[in-house]
């Protein structure tokens, strides 16, 4: 099968997936009791205010016809409109999507910078005190809650020593480099980096630990492999043997890993941005869930599902490039 | 040393929409960090700019579409009503300077000479009708979720000059004492000019103007200029809402200098916060009243002994010392002290483990099994009280409760439907009263056919029709003490306790909080 072949067809499987996605978020509203209406009429409303609001809100059509108009009007680009605040559920999803996507990323890169090295110390010097603290960091790492860690490094960094913000993100990454182009004011990037940088830590720490251990059980592998004995009988240094030979090889299925979990840390950085107040769309979702504003958690859901799907297209994709066997099974 | 923000916060919360140069010379402040108060040319200088932090942020900007405190608390910056309370929970004139009854159907308001909108146009009588009308009225705008709040009102129509007539579907004795709390104004051209827009921007007559809205973020108001009551504004000339849910994070982030007050501060964290210099907290009674309510169509709880078992058999006193740190009062009835039809003379149950097993006895229903069904994070210590109520219970040897936790939405859902019958036993709720009269707790709560009715008694029903037809105040008055007497007696509900609101405070502050959990920036000022 030529690759190209391999794309569409993993490219019509992707359209599948998300329309099941939009199919099973759209029934969750239906399978989940307690109604919208509880918290756009005040507790104790009188039942017929509550009968007409749910009539302005279209509650009241049959399950087909409200299916109907929403897969419509997801085609066009419409999402609804939220029942608590009444603007455009797609603007409110598209406008936090940015700050969750820079958390994520910003997650990743802190995983990759520290995990890598600290994964190719760990590996070759292996029973010494750096390869037991690297393995000590990366249990902790697996193991620590980071909803915990998150508010500890608030309590300890930001309230006790005042070195960086506890929460209220001013700026976005886009806003800060308009200032740069248009106004050649850095400091926007500077102020970006601070708020970005506990978030970042908190939700990467898992992360971290994870490529840690993959990265330092990887290398281990290779090492022990004969082209290394090969290469080393060739002279080269051994400097050369473990950066350019053996640790490429090792990261293959660390890049596969790092894409699945970019979706992951998309999806999950939920309670981090609940931790630090952060304007994403985890914090949009939760405050969602609990008014039941259900145009905007079928939003938010949605848009989280195209990106895993997304995501691991992509990965897939690429993974059939670098190893073509993938292709033809 | 609180982390330092001012850079960050002023200096580049406005750039998409406001100019740099605006920015930049709000430097001046009360949030995060220390101003020297001084310009190069050695004045004072009187800029006061905070930031206020709730667990929740503002729905939406719209006056009439929404019901809920935390977004009052942003509009009212910038939106007013004809009438309001004060601290002490007295009404007030706000637009209306008079107001009079000219009938059993139709009372009349006096507006205020000289109010002027944000976007610069005078407020006109037709204004004041028209945010009437779009409050009570579904052809006018949007269903407003306020129409409980104004109901018995048919509509409003200028009638003369300055004066606003409004006309009542039966006598309405509270039709005041729920103007003091509903009907914001908004200008009738501008909204309907912007009906895409009144959700997202506003234009009030009220001491501060928006500024910037970020939707779900912040909300950034300035003061108005041609505010009408501006010798009574205090010093802020800025102020910014914000929403955390999370209390850890709103308490750390007013640790931290980053924000003036937070709300809803966990009684837990209230050392935490003293113990910080140049942080204090304040707590006030709420409008809340905190209670579990006995389905009474139903064994056992159609029983009035054992309803009346179940108020003896929980220690209110205790879960107050023990779970709210003394941050609640014992409540003996479902309308609060201070509120009007309060009955004085009527004592909050007390704790006698062993009067509840002999009423439990009498009952007939001794053995029986009883589950506690309680949300979750809704108020303050829920889950916690409930927990402590239900074991308690539980320990009557003739008695075995379980507990249940429920999501609020869940929850809510079944019991507040209008539906009796599929509502849960014995629940957990607040109730908060934003009018001070006991008819918006106890016509919802026992009058026939309203949402959230869960007990049935004749003498109670007759009790509340007399008072929703009577115009002496002092009659009436007369009829909601009794009928709140009669309901300590029928013990419909297990009375807990009202809620504390408590907040986190920046000592530069000189703020008192108020029972109504309204936050306005006119009442701070400078310490």
């Amino acid at each position: 099968m030529a690759i190209g072949k391999f794309i569409a067809k993993r490219a019509l499987q992707g359209v599948f997936v998300v329309w099941g996605v939009i199919t099973v978020v759209f029934l969750l509203r239906f399978m989940t009791p307690g109604s919208a209406v509880t918290f756009v009429a005040p507790p104790g409303a009188d039942p017929d205010l509550r009968e007409r609001i749910a009539e302005d809100l279209g509650l009241n059509d049959p399950i087909h016809v409200q299916y109907i108009d929403y897969v419509t009007g997801l085609l066009q680009g419409d999402m609804g409109y939220s029942y608590i605040s009444g603007t455009e559920a797609s603007v409110r999803v598209f406008a936090r999507l940015p700050a969750t996507i820079e958390l994520a990323v910003a997650a990743t890169v802190v995983a990759v910078v520290i995990a890598i090295p600290l994964g190719v110390i760990s590996a070759t010097r292996r029973h010494q005190p750096a390869d037991y603290g690297a393995t000590l960091f990366s249990l902790m790492g697996i193991s620590t809650p980071n909803f915990w860690l998150g508010i500890m490094l608030i309590l300890v960094v930001s309230v006790q020593f005042g070195l960086l913000p506890t929460s209220d993100r001013p700026l976005g990454l886009v806003t800060a480099f308009e200032l740069l182009v248009f106004e050649l004011r850095p400091e926007g990037l500077w102020v970006w980096a601070q708020h970005m940088v506990l978030p970042a830590i908190a939700l990467g720490t898992y992360f971290t630990a994870l490529i840690t251990r993959l990265t330092r059980s990887g290398m281990i592998d290779e090492l022990g492999r004969d082209y290394v004995d090969a290469t080393r009988a060739k002279g080269l240094p051994e400097t050369i043997v473990r950066y350019k030979h053996v640790l490429r090889n090792t990261l293959i299925p660390i890049i596969t890993v790092l894409g699945l979990q970019l979706g992951t840390l998309i999806g999950g950085a939920v309670i981090t941005e609940a931790v630090f107040s952060w304007p994403g769309l985890g914090t949009l979702l939760i405050d969602a869930i609990r008014v039941r504003d259900w145009p905007i958690i079928q939003g938010s859901l949605i848009v989280i599902g195209i990106g895993f799907v997304l995501i691991n297209a992509i990965v897939d994709s690429m993974y059939a490039y670098v190893n073509p066997r993938v292709v033809n099974e | 040393m609180p982390y330092d923000k001012e850079m960050d916060r002023r200096g580049f919360l406005k750039f998409a929409g406001v100019s740099a140069a605006a920015a930049t010379t709000s430097l001046a402040g009360c949030t995060g960090g220390e101003d020297d108060g001084e310009d190069p040319l050695g004045e004072e200088d009187q800029d006061l700019e905070i930031t206020v932090t709730q667990g929740q942020f503002a729905s939406t900007l719209d006056p009439q579409d929404h019901n809920d405190t935390p977004t009052y608390n942003v509009l009212d910056q910038a939106y007013e009503p004809l009438l309001y309370r004060d601290a002490e929970g007295e009404i007030v004139e706000y637009l209306a300077t008079d107001y009079e009854r000219l009938g059993e159907q139709e009372v009349e308001f006096t507006l205020r000479e000289g109010v002027q909108f944000h976007s610069g146009d005078e407020m006109t009588a037709e204004d004041v009708a028209y945010s009437i009308n779009r409050t009570v009225d579904d052809e006018v705008g949007i269903v407003s979720p306020q129409q409980d709040g104004l109901s018995g009102i048919e509509g409003a129509e200028a009638s003369g000059d300055g004066t606003v007539a409004v006309t009542l579907s039966g006598p309405n004795p509270v039709v005041f004492e729920n103007f003091a709390s509903f009907g914001r104004i908004l200008q009738q051209q501008w909204a309907e000019e912007h009906e895409d827009e009144t959700i997202r921007d506003a234009n009030g007559t009220g001491p501060y103007q928006l500024e910037e809205f970020e939707e779900d973020v912040r909300a950034t108001f300035t003061a108005f200029d041609e505010y009408w009551d501006a010798d009574n504004v205090g010093d802020v000339t800025q102020v910014t809402f914000e929403g955390a849910p999370e209390s850890s994070t709103r308490v750390n982030s007013l640790l931290a200098g980053e924000t003036d007050i937070v709300t809803n501060v966990p009684p837990s964290e209230t050392p935490r916060i003293e113990d910080e210099d140049g942080m204090t907290f304040e707590s006030v009674p709420s409008t809340r009243v905190i209670f579990l309510v006995m389905t009474n169509d139903r064994e056992p709880f159609d029983s009035q002994e054992f309803r009346q078992a179940m108020n003896y058999a929980v220690d209110v006193e205790g879960i107050i010392d023990e779970l709210l740190e003394g941050f609640g009062s014992p409540a003996s009835q479902p309308t609060l002290e201070g509120h009007n039809g309060h009955n004085p003379d009527v004592d909050p149950y007390p704790y006698d483990p062993e009067q509840a097993q002999q009423l439990v006895e009498e009952s007939g229903y001794a053995g029986t099994e009883i589950v506690l069904e309680t949300p979750t994070g809704r108020y303050l210590g829920d889950e916690e009280i409930a927990r402590a109520a239900a074991s308690q219970i539980d320990e009557l040897p003739n008695v075995s409760c379980d507990l249940e936790i429920r999501d609020f939405g869940d929850l809510a859902g079944e019991a507040l439907d209008g539906d009796m019958s599929t509502s849960p036993g014995f629940f957990l709720i607040g109730w908060g009263n934003p009018t001070f009269d006991a008819n918006y707790t106890l016509v919802p709560w026992f009058m026939p056919g309203q949402a959230s009715q869960h007990f049935e008694n004749d003498e109670v029903v007759d009790l509340l029709e007399q008072s929703e037809s009577e115009l002496d105040e002092d009659t009436r008055e007369g009829h909601l003490q009794e009928a709140n007497a009669l309901l300590n007696e029928q013990a419909p509900w297990v009375f807990l306790h009202q809620q504390y609101s408590i907040y986190g405070v920046n000592e530069e502050l000189d703020w008192e909080a108020r029972s109504d959990e309204d936050i306005l920036a006119k009442d701070v000022s400078a310490s």
